[in-house]
């Protein structure tokens, strides 16, 4: 396992400027996640929405006259395509053009019947369209591989992307302003309709509608201001931090208690565009004697997308191995459970891909089979915040700790010898 | 370009600088003359604006039927085929979330003309909109669309 140099200079020019060089790690996860939702919800849904549009003898008129109709042939070969641009994505294979095409569909087909447009799906081709600038030119395969950390490209598709979410946030503030049903008092804010969903969330749903009944005027005022506050925090780098954090729970808020909908997702994904990458920043210690050890930073090095992880042999001589131990890039030691419980915010790639998977996923299987699969996602939601619960390290430490693998007291004779910290 | 090449330079710049301009000026200003549409600049909400949950929407139920003389409701046939999944004469529950309920109303009075000149039976299609949630202001609470069907 070789050791990343940590590239402070990535950093320094993080957020700065158009056509500086940045990680391309970090606009790769971002497509990487954008195309998994794109891959199991937009296209499945735009599909749909081509079938019945070809299937149906009436149409009213589309945005504009010259917009070709669709046919039933023509319906059925786009579907494929779209498919076929969507895995594109994913592997990242001809980014640019499967972008373009993607988002040129979605909007002829936004632009065809006007029952076809949403907010979700008007952000979503965005995105595509901005995924169609990509320059990080790195497959799905070199994003795992460790030589993905080296590799640059210009800032400005990741920084108009930025941009993108801020000007979002901020129109749906200011649109809010005027709105008849927020403005300064919610009047009519009791009528949103709210989706009843989320296991264990029913009494956070009951007390979410009791304020809007009670206090609308609270609610809408506070709704505008962070929506406000989430456009700033994507233009100002000094507010990304808590941009980010607050963005998480806003969404977070909209999908569990609210309504769920693509647009969470397609923001959590676009969170990513907000996180250090390619800084090394988190310290791995491990040692080259432990078969487990060398198991784990294997499996580490493939999941950690946005190349935030050192690896570092450890330095003292002793010849147990305590397990997982981590840095943080404030200096900060973490070991055993609480490594693991920081394992998903640092992996922030594949930790949004097993929820969306799970939310999704769980939506498919609940749609087929039983309306439980629904609550796939909250369950893993509440499974990660119980680890966060005090005590739980007592219980969950130590089989964590042996289902990481046991750890060799003393190296065999295939280790590989011992290289210096 | 390639994924170690650092930067962008020459005309590709240009051309980068080019896009972001045009980008950010369309991302800009065409929700606000959405939402402020000229000459009167009057706020509306509006599709492409990103008015993220600004326009609650209504709900209504819609029945599509025929009639002719004083004989009663009569499913549609082949309602389908003119729009896939909808049913008659049974009540359809929709919602106006992205649309206005004006353009609901100009919908189904489109589809209701196109029936009519298709099957020229000397039918009366109706389409009965019963507005379940949210009324608007200037509407009834119950909208009929009737339409002749010329034999």
């Amino acid at each position: 396992m070789s050791t990343p140099p940590r590239d402070a200079a990535a950093e320094h020019s993080f957020g700065n400027g158009w056509f500086v060089p940045v990680p391309s790690c970090r606009f790769a996860t971002f497509r990487v996640a954008l195309a998994f939702t794109t891959l199991v919800f937009h296209v499945p849904k735009f599909n749909g929405l081509l079938a019945s549009y070809a299937a149906s003898a009436f149409h009213v008129p589309p945005a504009f006259a010259w917009l070709p109709i669709l046919t039933p042939a023509a319906a059925a070969v786009l579907a494929l395509l779209q498919y076929a641009a969507a895995a594109g994505l994913l592997l990242g294979l001809a980014v640019p053009p499967c972008g373009w095409f993607l988002a040129g569909l979605g909007f002829y087909v936004m632009l065809l019947d006007p029952e076809h447009y949403s907010h979700n799906a008007h952000f979503h081709v965005t995105l595509l369209a901005l995924l169609g600038c990509s320059q990080d030119g790195l497959s799905l395969a070199r994003l795992v591989r460790e030589r993905a950390a080296a590799a640059r490209c210009a800032a400005w598709p990741e920084r108009l992307a930025r941009l993108q979410v801020g000007i979002v946030f901020f129109y749906a503030a200011f649109d809010k302003v005027f709105s008849p049903f927020w403005g300064l008092e919610g009047t009519r804010l009791g009528a949103l309709r709210m989706a009843d969903h989320g296991l264990g969330f029913g009494l956070l749903q009951r007390l979410n509608r009791a304020v809007m009944r009670t206090a609308p005027a609270a609610l809408s005022v506070a709704t505008i201001a962070v929506e406000f506050f989430l456009a700033a925090a994507a233009v100002f780098r000094p507010f990304w931090r808590a941009g980010l954090v607050v963005g998480f729970m806003f969404v977070a808020y909209l999908e569990f208690l609210v309504a769920p909908g693509l647009f969470t997702w397609d923001m959590l994904a676009a969170g990513i565009l907000f996180l250090p990458a390619g800084d090394g920043g988190w310290q791995v210690f491990h040692d080259s004697r432990c078969a487990a050890c060398r198991r784990r930073l294997t499996l580490l090095s493939w999941l950690d997308w946005l190349r935030r992880c050192r690896y570092v042999v450890r330095g003292d001589a002793s010849d147990d191995c305590p397990g997982i131990a981590l840095v943080s890039p404030r200096g900060r030691p973490v070991s055993g459970f609480e490594a693991v419980r920081v394992l998903p915010a640092i992996l922030a790639g594949p930790t949004f891909i097993v929820m969306a998977l799970s939310r999704f996923g769980g939506g498919y299987l609940a749609a087929r089979i039983a309306s439980e699969w629904d609550d796939l996602p909250y369950v893993l939601l509440l499974a990660y915040l119980a680890l966060w619960m005090p005590g739980v390290a007592r219980y969950l430490g130590r089989p964590l700790h042996a289902a990481l693998g046991a750890h060799a007291r003393a190296p065999r004779n295939l280790d590989p010898p011992s290289s210096p910290g | 370009m390639s994924p170690l090449t650092t930067g962008t330079s020459g005309w590709r710049r240009r051309g980068a600088a080019a896009f972001i301009a045009l980008w950010l000026s369309v991302q800009v200003l065409v929700p606000l003359l959405q939402k402020f549409e000229p000459p009167h600049f009057q706020y509306r909400w509006a599709r492409y604006s990103w008015g993220m949950f600004s326009a609650i929407g209504s709900t209504y139920e819609v029945r599509l039927f025929r009639t002719r003389g004083d004989g009663g409701a009569e499913p549609v046939p082949e309602v389908g085929h003119y729009v896939r999944g909808y049913r008659s004469p049974d009540p359809m529950r929709m919602r106006t979330v992205y649309w206005s309920e004006a353009e609901a109303l100009d919908r189904f009075s489109r589809l209701l003309s196109f029936i009519a000149r298709d099957r020229h039976d000397g039918y009366t299609y109706v389409a009965s909109i019963r507005w379940t949630r949210v009324p608007p202001g200037d509407l009834p609470a119950l909208t009929e669309i009737r339409v002749h069907a010329a034999p």
